[in-house]
């Protein structure tokens, strides 16, 4: 029998959005593409509903939503820790969880890494802009989750509750080490830069959100070489600012810049980048596209 | 020309390190050919490049890149223009709308009049879209126009306004932070998300501004509102 299962965030927290896999062929437009930032933790919560893997989630950052629902349904939680609690008593997160009507569902401050998913057993009832149903800047009001606001869910038949291996999940730190291939422009920085930049210990700045990381620490002695001609970005596009900081390009970056594209996050590194925070370090590590 | 690997997952075709209107028909004849095919999952024109975005369930760079190769050892795929269209585009040069005009003038050493007049005689390329959605790059100026951009950048430009930077003029589509220098605004709506054709200009149409008084604007503006608008074209 299937049921519809509505949420009510009563709290929105601190960046609650809808997103999926993100919209794709609209990018000359200028619209960015969007989506979940840790696309592992949202594909891994889907699985955990017996949804496909890019069934939209919640996406929550750094303080989390406080949520009741009606109906009843299925849902999962991963990535980060916010400490979850159903109803008053720990919930375990990696693991599906069915909800009754009148449950309510509480998180707190990020404990460990940055952004938790959510996602629910079922078909999302929300408005769906270029073949995705991820939160957009472009669309009034449609940004992030506010107060008050509600979703509802036509849920699946239950599945088996199912626990994902505490071997393959992630685990969470301060320092990190992400791998990237050399940018485009990575041949007009000199030796002094490019081995800065392989050396330097970064912390992520306080001015970052899913448009991308500002990283404090300046390449040493930098100044640009020549104004570059305005370009395409993409996910994990490292570009260098005048000051020489790095900034990390994230999924609602604008769609073209203007600042040298020194390196590229690897892919799967992305999901790691997703989940640090400000004052996380981290390191650069280069490798080849064959190591790939 | 280079073909190179942009992370793990995109390509980056970069023509010659110059902006001209040759160059940019390079990039969008080829952004038009590889848009027919399923291999791309997004598509960046951009001045003097291509960023192409690769499906890697389908292929792997290495394939994509072979691909893209022959299209553009194909001169005659290449030569294909898309459909560009010359729009006229109303602007009103009015100082509340403007509020850059006066220094503009001092920068160029023209008058008002001058200011107006030169950025209305001149047909304009555009030649990327990128920013925010729908903001066209558009280029490029005569040079007595070429200025700087504002030493503070605006936290807010409001929606349709027309600035200047360096060699190009550009339409805010939407209110954002910016640091151009502003000199009139348009009643048209550049990018409407709800609009079967979101975006009014796409990279390689040509545009003309035709000065309005405030009066104009405001009835182009309820004609819009109301849906009455036309579009003015100019055929080639």
């Amino acid at each position: 029998m299937s049921d519809n299962l509505k949420l009510i965030l009563n709290k929105a927290g601190f960046h609650t959005s809808i997103q999926d896999e993100g919209r794709f062929g609209v990018q000359d437009l200028g619209i960015p593409i969007g989506g979940a930032l840790d696309k592992e933790a949202m594909q891994t919560a889907n699985m955990l509903v017996g949804n496909s893997p890019n069934t939209p989630v919640l996406e929550i950052t750094m303080i989390g939503p406080k949520i009741s629902f009606q109906g009843k349904g299925q849902i999962a939680i991963t990535g980060a820790d916010m400490t979850p609690e159903l109803n008053g008593q720990h919930t375990d997160s990696y693991k599906t969880v069915n909800i009754n009507s009148g449950d309510e569902l509480v998180f707190h401050n990020a404990k460990t890494g940055c952004r938790a998913y959510i996602s629910i057993g079922g078909e999302w009832e929300t408005t769906k802009w270029l073949e995705s149903y991820s939160s957009s800047s472009i669309l009034d009001n449609h940004s992030q989750l506010k107060d008050g606001d509600s979703l509802s869910v036509k849920s699946n038949l239950p599945i088996d509750v199912k626990e994902y291996p505490l071997s393959k999940r992630p685990i969470y730190s301060y320092c990190y080490i992400i791998r990237v291939v050399t940018g485009p422009e990575f041949e007009l920085f000199d030796l002094p830069q490019i081995e800065d930049f392989f050396n330097k210990i970064f912390t992520v700045g306080n001015e970052s959100n899913r448009m991308g990381y500002r990283l404090n620490g300046e390449l040493v002695n930098y100044s640009p070489k020549r104004e570059e001609i305005s370009s395409g970005i993409v996910t994990g596009t490292v570009q260098i600012t005048s000051a020489g900081n790095p900034i990390i390009l994230l999924a609602d970056a604008q769609t073209t810049g203007g600042y040298p594209r020194i390196a590229n996050v690897v892919t799967e590194d992305l999901s790691i980048v997703a989940q640090m925070k400000p004052g996380d370090e981290l390191k650069f590590m280069l490798i080849s596209q064959e190591d790939l | 020309m280079r073909i190179q690997p942009f992370g793990d997952s995109a390509l980056l075709v970069t023509f010659e390190n110059i902006i001209s209107e040759e160059v940019n028909q390079k990039v969008i004849s080829l952004f038009h050919v590889l848009e027919k095919s399923d291999g791309f999952n997004s598509l960046i024109p951009a001045f003097n490049s291509l960023t192409i975005g690769v499906n890697k369930t389908i292929w792997s760079l290495t394939e994509a890149t072979s691909f893209v190769q022959d299209i553009i050892n194909n001169q005659q795929l290449l030569s294909y223009n898309g459909d560009q269209t010359s729009y006229v585009i109303p602007a009103c040069y009015d100082k509340e709308f403007g509020p850059d005009l006066d220094e503009v003038s001092t920068q160029s050493g023209l008058s008002l009049d001058e200011v107006i007049q030169l950025h209305t005689s001149h047909t304009y390329r555009v030649y990327m879209l990128g920013f925010v959605a729908g903001f066209a790059y558009m280029g490029s100026l005569p040079e007595k126009l070429w200025c700087n951009r504002k030493q503070t950048p605006r936290v807010r430009v409001p929606k349709g306004s027309i600035g200047l930077a360096g060699r190009q003029t550009g339409i805010y589509p939407t209110d954002a932070p910016g640091g151009w220098q502003l000199i009139g605004q348009t009643p048209l709506e550049m990018f409407n998300p709800d609009r079967l054709k979101m975006s009014l200009l796409k990279p390689g149409d040509l545009v003309r501004f035709r000065a309005v008084e405030k009066d104009e604007f405001k009835i182009i503006k309820l004609k819009i509102e109301t849906g009455i608008f036309e579009m003015e074209t100019i055929d080639e």
